[in-house]
């Protein structure tokens, strides 16, 4: 039952806070943008929206970003303001003892904020839902078919026949030289998606688009790459926590022109048919190397071989469960791939005979798994 | 009566320890609830630290592995959510709901003391994984086969013992809720009907409808994993004929229920807090009763909206029911806004904490509206913007809300004042440093950042947003500092608070501060949802009703 009059708290303190914070969230993104005021302002808004779409799949998820940030941001803007204003300007002075008007509801007030929220959430679902159905559309016979296998912790691309299930060669590495994912512009790219260990996901930021890899099941989903992508890369990464290495596991898209692609991939195709060489031609090894692999790493990474005669590399792998393997590579791509081993394992690649030089060995699973071979 | 009470127990073999360790009084339990979960928020925001401190730059400068990382960002999300956010809202509504409906304690008291008990012993459990060679590290929705043992998951037994604590808390879950149900329905003085109960009470009854409905799937899901990993039970893994999908639909059917049971109680303490500030009564109570009603049964149907990109769900529905949830939450929002709106606000820090709720919670709503959008989720999910996401949502909401309670029930627990300048620094730093650490989020992932990565390229252009969240990481553990200071200075030699310090409307204010066992010698008429505001302006009852019956005899003794 007390009337003493409380004394007034310092409403200085939330505006300066609030003002303070404000300065902050501007400076942070003005240092983002490198400082330079002109153009910060322009990239601070930039940076609300997601990078611009390099399928046409992507573009579409944009127009639709850009129709729900518009709402969000007048939403944002009117609640916010009216929150802040309503603090502000109804502060209780010092000494006012007086109650304001006991209002318990109004009820136009509180079905029109019911009402208009829901036609406006109705109409976002419904542009959602088309976007949705043309995003999620298939076609019947896409014009390249790609299956991405995602394993712990390495893509690798096996390119298909028509049929969608032979399979034609397969992009070892998921980056860097001679690896990746190569894809026309402007033609149907149909992407199957299979895991043998845990569930990760295909992310490509600028495809604005990610689906999960599931074992167990085959995802699939369809781009199409705009055709002023041609020579552009992007980058992808795993999105679904998968383990160890789950940040390791980036890859790259390459998109190509058309001619370009269908060159490359008809030489890939011919590469895969060639009958290896008999690794050896019969003779003997050389020199057989011991190579051991434990924890995700080679035990050592550098090799040694005689240049021009054929020789082994005795692989050990003592990850239980995981599975690895040795593969050779230079500057012209890859050159021999050995068993895969899951461990504990071993087993005894052949290596044909090497020019005198430096080159790559590397796991085929684990990017991160490489060391030098020396041949002289 | 009161002054017995105010008596220290009696003297002799019985120490204050034992007394605390042995109570069924819900205020005490209550208090236990939230100095436990106080430990396990700054343990988690420990973790959290170390999390930012890692990703300040690329590179792996502060943790000797990824392993290491799995580990703080599992640990860090589960210890928040399991053991601090669901059981700090317990505690509150443990202590507050018997002295709002003026009960003199919960229905089951020795359940309650059982189920308090349950959650530093699954505390113990989860974190006992440091110990035994790792903790879990699978994140904290687990998702299986990486959560069953596979190699490369180093997923060890710290799994095991995560499983094992999480049934722990969940039980203890259940077993409040059970408790909390039967206290609102059985237990309110005469005159309380339903719709006059404070909003509080309200959210409090949905949430635990939500924990009795969702809590006992997920606990068996937790058992079917523990099954799988060590009993060879093959119901999540694909490998022998399991469906991994399976554990993310039991795993949502739970968690994303759990997200309105760790925001609802939060909502209803705001609307404890914003009239009593602006001297109104909260605007549309009806409204807002149906509202949290409307959020509690949607929240049912809105699950897979976690699971837009796993292929296997109709997306449409989940789509549809997870926009539809924002028009309830947008009900509450202006309710808010106009409970303030032409009120005399007093700018408390308890005040100051709620509408640091409204202006951020806001934020973390309209997100959940690109969320809804199932292809703009394609490209959100799993980044760093549904990180800045659920922050709003369960910091910029339930911290917020929680330390907003906090300042404003801390008289009426202690008897005592916090320190209002103290309180307000906690508030400043808390604002600006969260605001540094999550608004960012939301740039890293539309840049494509993905979540739970331990390092990334300097190549990748997120090395600054990355170093501004990391100091606004610090920023808010150094807020906690104010904080702790202002709890043990207060405590010892705050200013007094007497029965009523804010001007309140509901009955825990009726009583003393702390209130003595069993609550209340009498209690005033209750004609509204405002009882003690009847009181201090209706003209014609200004007496208190005549003492009611003593009914401490009719319930065990030894609180």
């Amino acid at each position: 039952m007390s009337t003493r009059p409380r004394s007034r708290p310092a409403n200085g303190t939330i505006i300066a806070g609030l003002v303070v914070v404000g300065l902050l969230v501007l400076l942070a993104i003005a240092a983002a943008a490198g400082a330079d005021l002109a153009g910060s302002a322009r990239r601070a808004v930039d940076s609300m929206f997601p990078p611009q779409a390099a399928t046409a799949q992507g573009q579409q998820i944009r127009n639709l970003y850009d129709i729900v940030f518009f709402f969000a941001a007048a939403i944002f803007l009117l609640v916010e303001g009216l929150i802040i204003w309503t603090v502000i300007r109804y502060r209780r002075k010092p000494g006012d003892d007086e109650l304001p008007p006991q209002t318990h509801g109004n009820n136009i007030a509180e079905v029109t904020w019911t009402v208009v929220p829901t036609l406006i959430v109705a109409f976002l679902f419904f542009i959602s839902w088309q976007t949705l159905n043309s995003v999620d559309a298939v076609a019947a016979n896409a014009d390249v078919k790609i299956k991405a296998v995602a394993r712990q912790f390495q893509w690798q691309f096996v390119y298909l026949a028509e049929d969608g299930q032979t399979e034609l060669f397969t992009q070892l590495l998921p980056q860097g030289e001679g690896g990746g994912m190569n894809v026309p512009v402007g033609r149907n790219v149909e992407v199957l998606l299979e895991s043998p260990d845990v569930i990760h996901a295909f992310y490509v930021p600028r495809f604005l688009f990610k689906r999960d890899v599931v074992p167990g099941q085959t995802n699939r989903f369809e781009f199409k790459l705009n055709d002023n992508e041609a020579g552009q890369s992007f980058n992808g990464q795993c999105a679904e926590l998968c383990g160890v290495g789950h940040w390791t596991m980036t890859f790259q898209v390459h998109a190509m022109s058309s001619t370009d692609y269908d060159a490359w991939f008809q030489q890939q195709r011919d590469k895969a048919q060639q009958t290896p060489p008999p690794a050896g031609s019969g003779e003997p090894p050389a020199a057989t190397l011991e190579l051991d692999a434990q924890n995700i790493a080679f035990a050592t990474n550098a090799l040694e071989a005689p240049a021009d005669k054929p020789f082994a590399i005795h692989f050990v792998n003592k990850d239980a469960g995981v599975p690895h393997d040795v593969a050779i590579r230079d500057a012209s791509g890859i050159l021999t791939n050995g068993a895969d081993v899951t461990g504990p394992g071993e087993a005894t690649d052949p290596v044909p005979p090497l020019k005198a030089g430096e080159y790559t060995f590397f796991c085929t699973f684990h990017a991160n798994m490489t060391g030098t071979l020396t041949v002289k | 009566m009161a002054t017995t009470a105010l008596t220290p127990a009696a003297a002799g073999y019985r120490s204050g320890l034992y007394d605390w360790v042995t109570t069924t009084d819900h205020k005490k339990i209550g208090i236990l609830y939230v100095a436990n979960s106080f430990l396990f928020f700054f343990l988690a925001g420990l973790l959290a630290l170390g999390v930012r401190a890692e990703l300040a730059q690329p590179g792996l400068q502060f943790l000797s592995d990824e392993h290491t990382y799995n580990q703080l960002f599992t640990m860090h999300g589960s210890v928040m959510i399991f053991l601090f956010i669901i059981p700090m809202l317990a505690g509150f509504g443990n202590y507050i709901v018997p002295l709002m409906i003026g009960a003199p304690d919960m229905a089951f008291p020795r359940i309650n003391a059982l189920s308090f008990w349950m959650l530093p012993l699954g505390g113990l459990l989860l974190f006992t994984g440091f110990l035994s060679g790792g903790a879990a590290a699978a994140g904290w929705t687990s998702y299986p086969p990486l959560s069953e043992d596979r190699p490369l998951g180093m997923v060890g037994p710290g799994q095991d013992l995560w499983l094992v604590g999480l049934i722990l808390i969940g039980t203890s879950s259940i077993l409040g809720a059970v408790n909390f149900l039967v206290t609102i329905f059985k237990m309110r003085a005469p005159g309380m009907t339903l719709f006059r109960m404070p909003v509080l009470v309200w959210t409090v009854l949905v949430t635990s409808v939500l924990v009795l409905m969702a809590t006992p799937v997920f606990t068996s899901a937790l058992i079917m994993l523990f099954i799988d990993r060590n009993y060879g039970g093959h119901f999540f893994d694909p490998s022998t004929g399991g469906n991994a999908i399976l554990w993310q639909n039991v795993f949502w059917f739970y968690s994303h229920p759990a997200v309105y049971v760790m925001v609802l109680p939060a909502m209803g303490m705001i609307s404890e807090i914003l009239p009593v500030f602006s001297r109104k009564p909260l605007f549309g109570y009806k409204a807002f009763v149906f509202a949290t009603a409307g959020i509690g049964a949607l929240g049912f149907s809105v699950w897979a909206h976690h699971m837009f990109t796993t292929g296997s769900v109709y997306l449409p529905f989940f789509s549809l029911m997870t926009f539809l949830i924002a028009v309830p939450t947008g009900v509450k929002m202006f309710n808010w806004i106009f409970t303030m709106w032409r009120g005399k606000l007093t700018l408390s820090t308890p005040l100051l904490f709620a509408i640091g709720f409204l202006t951020m919670f806001l934020i973390g709503g309209i997100n959940g509206a690109f969320s809804a959008s199932v292809p703009v989720d394609f490209a959100l999910h799993d980044t760093y913007w549904v990180v800045a996401h659920l922050h709003y949502v369960l910091f910029g909401g339930s911290v917020f809300g929680v330390f907003a309670g906090f300042y404003y029930w801390f008289p009426k627990m202690t008897g005592r004042m916090l320190n209002e300048t103290l309180g307000k620094v906690q508030f400043v730093l808390m604002f600006i440093g969260f605001n540094l650490t999550f608004f960012p989020m939301h740039v890293l992932g539309l840049e494509g950042m993905p979540r739970r990565i331990a390092d990334y390229s300097s190549a990748a252009g997120w090395n600054t947003l990355n170093l501004a969240a990391t100091i606004g990481g610090f920023l808010i553990a150094a807020s906690m500092l104010p904080f702790l200071w202002n709890v043990f200075v207060s405590l010892r030699s705050g200013k007094v608070a007497g029965d009523d310090p804010w001007e309140a409307n509901t009955l825990e204010w009726a009583t003393s501060s702390p209130p003595p066992p069993y609550n209340f010698d009498r209690l005033p008429e209750i004609r509204s949802e405002r009882p003690l505001f009847d009181l201090r302006h209706g003209r014609a009852h200004p007496a208190l009703t005549p003492p009611a019956p003593d009914r401490t005899q009719q319930l065990p003794a030894g609180h």
